[in-house]
């Protein structure tokens, strides 16, 4: 009886404690590349993302070929000879944030975040300057952060090195609802 | 008791643990599945040598196409004579492909024509032709294969000629007609690699005695990447021509009929693909080279060939997030 009590009771602190995860579908994410003769914007909408407020550790995960580009040729040369998405499906962030910060807390903390980031099978350390906004029924976190793309063996053509910029400006942005603490009690457990 | 607060403090530290790992485990791989929009660049571009490909142009897309066969690089028209058949050109075609959606595109142009002067005098070919994708593979293989439709209509706009065999001399404006009818399909195999075939109907409206009017011809084409912008391509049509048809010609006119297989290498620059061919073919478009072709690789009568297509964005796309 006193064993079946403690593995009872073990699960429930399991529970407990993984249920501080958050998390975020639909994570905007963004680049730009501003260069002489275009500009290139992109953005998808299918990202997901995950916050634990215990360890403060992130993570997002955004798949390449729902990037969304004005011109759909663009878009097919960005996943067939830049990202070579069939092969790399998906860019990858797992980082943890530098301060001890309260994220049971309402309110707003810019915040540094440092870890790795994986795009086009190269994996790199970044630090990047985020911001936590907590109200009552949701976390939002955002970013902008800047990615040089030959840092991730992204190689662009001489002929074109005045079409597509050397260093890409990334945006995210991702909101998390709280309710979802409640609903990872119940999944923690299966 | 003691038991227990080792047991807690275990759960603990396990929780605390995996909960840093889990945070990528949250998120099955099933995302890209779910909503890709399918398969794209099967082929880098609406033609292959001669074959068509499964592609159509994006939406809003303007194509400018200019297509070119030299003259025979061997045989008896050929060799330092004509330079290797630079000096000569068989046929060559100029063009527009636009796409009305990302699955709908139309095409217009001219060639030439590449009559072999026994089966096909018809040259001045002007051309109007749509093709559909009605399915677009996916990643997760729920639909295993790409599929269009393809249809195109030929006039020839020459003077009538007054060789009555010739399948020019018109007797009226729809003996000038000619069509095609294909079904495509195709499948990207890997990143590098894609086939492709095409169940091939042509219809000419007037043709020269013993000639068919109605052919069906089996394609087969494939595309291997080498490098990220390179890839060899290959197209071949098998013509299921009578041997009835094809013994007349034989027998009566000591002329033979071919299949025409097509080798090349295409070369993809961001907006641009070239392909520089080889094929024992004429003629470019179907309407000819399936019925027609009367070359052989064999005798040396294959030629140099190649293609040019710029992509030109019109208009921008409405943001669909």
């Amino acid at each position: 009886m006193k064993s079946i009590l403690l593995i009872v009771l073990s699960f429930l602190i399991q529970d407990v404690v993984s249920s501080q995860v958050l998390k975020a579908t639909a994570v905007k994410m963004s680049f730009f590349s501003e260069a002489p003769f275009e500009d290139i914007y992109a953005e998808s909408s299918q990202g997901v993302s995950a916050i634990d407020v215990d360890s403060r550790s992130v993570y997002f995960k955004v798949p390449i070929q729902s990037f969304q580009f004005e011109k759909k040729l663009m878009q097919e040369h960005f996943n067939e000879n830049y990202l070579e998405s069939e092969k790399y499906p998906y860019a990858e962030f797992k980082g943890n944030i530098e301060e001890p910060i309260e994220l049971r807390l309402s309110g707003t903390y810019w915040v540094h975040v440092s870890g790795e980031l994986t795009i086009h099978k190269v994996t790199r350390i970044y630090r990047v300057l985020g911001k936590i906004v907590v109200k009552e029924d949701t976390l939002t976190t955002s970013s902008e952060f800047q990615v040089k793309v030959a840092d991730h063996e992204v190689k662009i053509p001489r002929l074109l090195v005045k079409n597509i910029a050397e260093i890409v400006l990334v945006k995210v942005a991702a909101s998390y609802p709280l309710s979802t603490v409640l609903e990872g009690q119940n999944s923690a457990s299966h | 008791m003691k038991k227990l607060v080792c047991l807690i403090t275990f759960c603990f530290c396990f929780s605390v643990l995996s909960a840093q790992v889990e945070l990528a485990d949250l998120f099955a791989d099933s995302l890209v599945n779910e909503q890709n929009p399918g398969v794209t660049s099967t082929f880098k571009s609406t033609r292959i040598i001669n074959a068509r490909s499964v592609e159509t142009v994006h939406r809003n897309d303007l194509v400018f196409l200019v297509l070119h066969r030299f003259g025979d690089v061997g045989g008896d028209a050929g060799g330092s004579e004509t330079f290797w058949g630079l000096d000569n050109s068989t046929d060559i075609l100029i063009g527009f492909d636009y796409g009305l959606t990302d699955l709908w595109s139309i095409g217009v142009g001219r060639a030439k024509g590449a009559p072999n002067g026994v089966n096909t005098s018809q040259q001045q070919l002007l051309y109007l032709e749509s093709k559909y994708k009605i399915l677009t593979q996916r990643y997760d293989e729920s639909i295993p294969v790409s599929v269009a439709l393809f249809g195109s209509s030929v006039v020839s706009a020459m003077k009538k000629s007054e060789f009555s065999f010739s399948d020019a001399s018109f007797g009226q404006f729809s003996d000038r007609l000619s069509f095609t009818a294909q079904l495509i399909v195709a499948r990207k195999f890997s990143p590098g690699l894609s086939m492709q075939i095409l169940l091939t109907y042509v219809h000419r409206s007037y043709v020269s005695a013993h000639d068919e009017s109605d052919l069906f011809a089996l394609g087969f084409a494939a595309r291997a990447k080498f490098s990220k912008r390179m890839a060899f391509i290959v197209d071949y049509f098998y013509t299921f021509r009578s041997s009835a048809s094809k013994n007349y010609f034989k027998d009566a006119l000591d002329f033979r009929f071919y299949n025409p297989l097509s080798l090349g290498v295409e070369i993809e620059t961001g907006g641009h693909v070239f392909n520089l061919s080889f094929t024992n073919s004429t003629a470019i478009l179907e309407s000819q080279f399936i019925p027609s072709t009367s070359s052989s690789w064999a005798d040396r009568e294959f030629r140099w060939g190649f293609s040019i297509s710029r992509t030109f964005s019109l208009g921008k796309s409405e943001k669909d997030w």
